[in-house]
């Protein structure tokens, strides 16, 4: 792998020229009459119908994570990494109960970011900063493994590895980076809209070819689980267990069912997931896209098992070992040694394209909730629409450069790791987000608490994890009353218990409500015409 | 301006979504019902084929929520 495969980079560098291409024409699509308005930047113009919004969510919450970490866990634990599935498969049920109700209230409301919704509903800038700055911290990491993701294909393909020099290592990812910040700084949220259109086409393309081809080169399924089965059930040299199981085993069940389930219960409240909801142009969009967007978890369910199939290949297992035992190459190399190089080429681009779209809409996610829930309320409470965008466009390149300095300086494993820490720390804001869409009972200060429990909880167990030869940060599952769980869920627990024991002694002893600017009939609102500017609210918020 | 979504739907209704909706995410919840590797679907094991199963059941069970959710365009409303 250290040799350079011609055809393959060409055809990778030729999909990368076609989408910075795309992403700066975005800016012409759907021309709108003010383009320096968050609405149109940050939310490109609220008016994707059903089409667009099922690629831009496909787009936005299928990410290198997909493509490159599934995959690697499956390779490496077996049904373990499965969860993902089952994840993908109940987060739409989810969505469908609660993403109208907040698509409503921010459209009645015109808000562009979750930290907006919570502010206003609670009267408590307090909160709305909590959960902007639980929102910002959560995404950093998540764009950061974008870049692993491109990384790695970048390593199969022969540049940026094996290279003493650290500035020449990076630099192509440093390339891809600067030009994707260009695009988004110019267009918005229109480019990794229009973008998602060749991601998916090469993503399709490319799982479609391979589930039809690679099976029949290696023998079959009946092969391809035989060969895992066997390896998964070898003990692995550093924890003296065997690798893993092709089928969970009775003491997993918990952390599989506790992953899936927080896992499904975060992805809509991370911001980037909230931006592709606030897109939509009619309330029916979302629905209809929770039953469209399914098609997506089906890939993912067979791009999990691209993990069997590259474990089936010799010559993967042995490139993996070459590189110092990174599970993350295992579907790169998989292409490599199946494909010829000019379909490897194709596999490879879908990877790198498909890193990129969430990494646009992370950035401008994170840009979005900095703009109205930070500059608006502590620095600029008069800014107009021109400025807001102005400063959103600037924190977008901020966001990017940190993500790009946590994928530099971080070993790659720590920041899959810091990812699932991110899953825990925005599951903290799901009381002050989706629990608030349906009633006012939680008090605003007795929310605070429970997300500064939460949080401490979730931050100071993920530390205490060890895994992966790390001492620390090491696994995003621990022990809680003897069944291994998943982090966030025991966080979110204890963040509820907390809220709902401090609302009523807050009320007890007389501490206010805040002011809620939202009226019910705003959560089933259907808007035709988007609201022009968010107005200030008139009461001081608290 | 704002135009309201009626959004009066029977118990029923909502009694029957919310009912699909359980049945959906329960599905895969339930970990024990399916981590067994038989009955296997040609080569597949239970376990995966079980599970990819359950992914158009869910788009089939949204799809069907979306219809019985849906309103109609109300009187004077445009494209």
């Amino acid at each position: 792998m250290s040799h350079l495969n011609a055809v393959t980079f060409v055809i990778v560098v030729a999909s990368f020229l076609t989408v910075t291409i795309v992403g700066f024409a975005s800016a012409r699509w759907r021309p709108a009459e003010d383009p320096m308005h968050l609405n149109e930047w940050g939310l490109g113009g609220r008016g994707f119908g059903t089409f667009v919004s099922w690629f831009l969510l496909g787009g936005d919450i299928y990410t290198a994570y997909t493509f490159i970490a599934v995959p690697a866990l499956v390779y490496a634990g077996g049904a373990a990494g499965f969860y993902a599935l089952s994840y993908t498969i109940m987060v739409f049920p989810i969505v469908f109960i609660f993403a109208p109700r907040l698509w409503s209230v921010a459209r009645a409301r015109g808000y562009v970011s979750p930290g907006e919704f919570v502010r206003g509903r609670h009267g408590s800038q307090g909160l709305g900063l909590a959960v902007a700055a639980t929102g910002i911290l959560a995404t950093m990491p998540y764009i950061a493994l974008q870049l692993v993701g491109i990384e790695s294909v970048l390593t199969v393909v022969g540049i940026g590895s094996n290279t003493g020099n650290a500035l020449v290592r990076d630099l192509p990812l440093i390339i891809a980076f600067a030009v994707v910040a260009a695009y988004t700084y110019l267009a918005g949220l229109r480019a990794p809209a229009l973008i998602a259109f060749v991601k998916d086409i090469l993503i399709y393309l490319t799982v479609i070819v391979a589930i039809a081809y690679i099976p029949g080169r290696l023998g079959g399924w009946g092969h391809i689980f035989s060969v895992s089965s066997a390896h998964l059930k070898t003990v692995n040299p550093a924890t003296g267990k065997p690798f893993g199981s092709i089928v969970v085993l009775p003491a997993g069940e918990w952390a599989y069912a506790s992953l899936a389930l927080g896992s499904a219960l975060a992805l809509f409240v991370y911001p980037h997931a909230v931006t592709g909801v606030f897109a939509a142009r009619r309330r029916d969009v979302i629905r209809r896209n929770a039953a469209m967007l399914p098609a997506y978890s089906l890939v993912l369910g067979l791009i999990a098992l691209f993990g069997y199939m590259a474990r089936a290949v010799p010559a993967v297992n042995a490139d993996v070992k070459a590189d110092g035992g990174n599970p993350q190459l295992s579907v790169p190399l998989l292409f490599a040694h199946m494909f010829p190089s000019w379909f490897a080429g194709v596999g490879d681009a879908a990877i790198v394209i498909g890193a990129l779209v969430p990494a646009a809409v992370m950035s401008i996610a994170a840009a979005n909730l900095f703009t109205r829930t930070i500059y608006r309320e502590l620095i600029s409470p008069y800014a107009t629409p021109a400025q807001e965008t102005r400063v959103a466009r600037l924190a977008s390149l901020v966001m990017k450069v940190g993500a790009l300095g946590f994928a530099l300086e971080l070993n790659k494993t720590f920041s899959i790791n810091l990812q699932l820490l991110g899953g825990i720390w925005i599951l903290q804001t799901f009381p002050a987000v989706v629990v608030s869409l349906y009633t006012r009972w939680f008090h605003r200060y007795a929310l605070i608490a429970g997300w500064a429990a939460g949080m401490t909880y979730g931050t100071v167990q993920a530390y205490r994890t060890s895994g992966g030869g790390q001492a620390h940060f090491g696994a995003s599952a621990a022990p809680v009353f003897g069944h291994v769980t998943y982090i966030a869920i025991a966080a979110l627990i204890v963040n509820l218990v907390v809220t709902a024991a401090l609302t009523p002694l807050f009320r007890t002893i007389g501490l206010q409500d805040g002011y809620d600017e939202t009226r019910p009939a705003d959560y089933t609102a259907d808007p035709v015409t988007v609201p022009a500017a968010a107005p200030r609210p008139k009461a001081p918020a608290m | 301006m704002a135009r309201r979504a009626p959004s009066g739907k029977s118990p029923a209704t909502w009694g029957t979504v919310t009912l699909l909706m359980a049945v959906a995410i329960i599905g895969t919840l339930w970990v024990p019902v399916y981590a067994r590797s038989l009955p296997k679907l040609s080569d597949f094991p239970f376990f995966y084929w079980y599970q990819l199963i359950w992914v158009p059941l869910t788009a089939v069970i949204c799809w069907v929520c979306y219809l019985l959710l849906r309103t109609k365009p109300t009187r004077g409303a445009r494209k």
